[in-house]
């Protein structure tokens, strides 16, 4: 067990000793990393004095060793508390009186602890090593342990809240450290101890610390910051590369050691293969998340670029074809209302582009919220409620006696469809009007909007919620047919778990479009995180 | 009395061209294409209401809401906003910052702009 105890020291003091000065050398001079580089030495020497309380050539001065190690112990206190408050800070910040004080009361029990019997009075011998006799102040020790972790948990949580962006991912790493130390420290010197009611593991315990070393290093050199699988892979290799170190040294025949030494070297060799290959596929994602990023951000511009001018074409060519500017001949009417039919297809046309690219680029937001269709329907009626007056026809919700439940649906998308198939029906009717139909199946509710228009053919309606097809009545009549609406649509209807399609008795006897809505959303789509939104230009607000 | 509106618009053309539809009309029109000058403008010229682009030089038109959500005498005077930018939380904030509407330019002619605005002239 010595022996064991001894190559961890070696090994994990190297560890921790490296990447304190590697973070010294390689980081920015400054509060966080000297105080990191002076909590990595504490950590070192205490696990020294740790290690020599317990070694059996030692016994004679073990007294003096576990005194010591109690020091070293609240020492370390300040020191963690202290490179905690400073993070990540680089310039020296004022600690507060009370901080002050805390450590005051720390240095001071760790020398009470170091020159007198009133913390450790005695220690008792075992076969794996020493335990504390406590005198007349020990009872002081597990609660100002507790303090100082407890401190540490909370000024780093506090601060995880109050940072942003990058200095948060940086608090965020300390945190896993620290978590991951506690995970570690628990059991072995509180659970173990309760149940076999020795501190033979508790031993082991500093050793933990190189986790939450390992983690502050990375949030100070700011390394893989974004890639904490690469991070994971690099702990595991380490953890296996060790614990075949160990069995090199523990097996007690030399044909083992050396098929033990040659695992250790393939290991070795595969392991950094593996991180290397994390490694590549996480620059490749970044690089592809970049272009996605890029790409959303180009089809945002260009389409709000392009919506200036086509918001002018459309004002200015309605505005001239109603007289605002003087009276125009019948002769000028007809090619400026194809301008402005032309126009009106331009701007569908970009506004079905950018609802597709979104959803192609899985960038579209989903957000279910429970909400009365009736009310959203009225809504959309009330908005569409000029187009169907200037063609005479009506346009109106078929009353229901019942009160239907509400519909958990993603309100803006859900009315984006409806707006879109209540406009369709508009411009395809010449006579009559439009009628919004509500009714509740078993689980689901149907929105059926029908019209008294063209209708269509059976092969209109088979391609109508295809990618670019347009019902060749609609053609004939009109320059904005469905285009790429539709196909929008039913991929939103999709999206919560509905259906949509057509019906029509045939031409001249008008359409039915019909949505049918689950009216409470799966769970699982209700999960199914649709990719993180990088919300197109959302940022500036 | 002919009603006062505001129009907060950066695009020049666009500006123009619904002035030019509002004068038609019989408003009065007032513009500008900042929103700070439009807080200045509201305090002293008191409009019915005020047409509210949101992309605009500097604040946009999301902190011209929240300003004048802040001022008493100003606040209950409607606001209607009027922009190209879509997207669900922006809209979301619009209408907890008391926008009457939000709509969207492509989607309207001028004259049916000024249909709507009477509606909340009332």
């Amino acid at each position: 067990m010595s022996d064991l105890n001894l190559i961890f020291l070696i090994i994990i003091s190297l560890i921790n000793l490296s990447l304190g000065t590697f973070v010294f050398l390689a980081g920015k001079k400054g509060a966080t990393t000297s105080s990191f580089f002076k909590l990595v030495i504490v950590i070192t020497i205490w696990s020294i004095l740790n290690y020599l309380a317990d070694e059996p050539s030692q016994a004679p001065n073990a007294l003096f060793w576990n005194k010591a190690t109690i020091a070293a112990g609240f020492i370390q206190c300040i020191a963690a508390l202290y490179f905690i408050l400073v993070f990540p800070e680089e310039t020296r910040k004022k600690i507060s009186p009370l901080w002050k004080f805390s450590f005051f009361v720390y240095g001071s029990v760790a020398l009470i602890s170091l020159i007198t019997n009133l913390i450790v009075r005695d220690v008792e011998y075992f076969e794996w090593g020493t335990n504390i006799v406590g005198g007349k102040l020990y009872f002081l020790y597990f609660p100002l342990i507790l303090f100082a972790v407890g401190a540490i948990i909370f000024l780093l949580i506090k601060k995880y809240k109050e940072f942003k962006e990058e200095k948060k991912k940086q608090i965020g790493y300390i945190l896993i450290g620290a978590i991951i130390y506690l995970l570690t420290v628990i059991p072995l010197s509180v659970i173990l101890p309760g149940i076999t009611g020795s501190n033979e593991f508790a031993k082991f315990s500093p050793y933990a610390w190189v986790f939450f070393i390992f983690f502050t290093t990375l949030a100070i050199t700011r390394y893989h910051l974004f890639g904490i699988e690469v991070i994971l892979t690099e702990i595991l290799v380490v953890v296996i590369g060790l614990l075949l170190i160990i069995q090199i040294f523990t097996t007690p025949s030399l044909s083992w050691k050396v098929a033990n030494g040659v695992i250790f070297v393939l290991f070795c060799v595969f392991g950094y293969l593996l991180i290397r290959a994390t490694l590549r596929e996480i620059k490749i994602r970044r690089e592809i998340e970049k272009i996605d990023k890029a790409k959303s951000e180009f089809i945002s511009i260009a389409s709000h670029q392009l919506k200036t001018p086509l918001t002018a074409v459309k004002g200015y060519i309605s505005m001239i074809l109603e007289g605002t500017y003087g009276q125009i001949s019948e002769k000028m009417r007809k090619p400026l209302a194809n301008v402005y039919q032309s126009n009106e297809r331009l701007i569908k046309l970009v506004n079905d582009l950018l609802n597709l690219s979104k959803l192609e680029a899985g960038k579209i937001e989903f957000t279910p919220e429970p909400i009365s269709l009736k009310e959203l329907i009225s809504g959309i009626i009330e908005e569409l409620k000029i187009n169907a007056e200037k063609k005479g026809l009506y346009l109106k919700i078929a009353e229901t006696e019942k009160l239907l439940p509400e519909v958990t649906v993603d309100r803006e998308k859900l009315r984006q469809v409806i707006l879109n198939i209540v406009d369709n029906a508009i411009k395809y009717t010449q006579k009559g009007g439009v009628t919004i139909e509500l009714e509740k199946i078993n689980n689901e509710e149907k929105i059926k909007i029908s019209d008294t228009g063209e209708g269509m053919t059976k092969e209109e309606i088979d391609s109508l919620f295809q990618m670019f097809s347009r019902a060749t009545a609609g053609t004939q009549l009109h320059s904005a047919g469905a285009g790429l609406g539709l196909h929008v649509a039913k991929r939103f209807i999709e999206m919560h778990g509905g259906k949509i399609w057509a019906e029509s008795p045939g031409k001249g006897k008008g359409s039915a479009f019909f949505i049918l809505l689950p009216i409470k959303l799966e769970e699982k789509l209700l999960k199914t995180k649709i990719k993180k939104v990088i919300k197109e230009g959302a940022d500036i607000f | 009395m002919s009603k006062k509106i505001l129009l907060i618009e950066d695009e020049k053309v666009l500006s123009e061209m619904y002035v030019d539809k509002l004068t038609e009309v019989g408003f009065k029109v007032i513009s500008t294409i900042e929103a700070k000058e439009g807080l200045e403008l509201t305090k002293k010229e008191r409009p019915d209401l005020i047409i509210l682009d949101l992309l605009l030089p500097q604040e946009n038109g999301i902190v011209f809401l929240t300003w004048l959500k802040k001022e008493s005498e100003i606040s209950s005077i409607p606001v209607v906003i009027f922009s190209n930018f879509d997207e669900p939380e922006t809209r979301k904030k619009a209408f907890k910052l008391g926008a009457k509407a939000y709509l969207i330019k492509t989607n309207y002619t001028p004259r049916e702009m000024v249909e709507i605005i009477r509606d909340y002239l009332r």
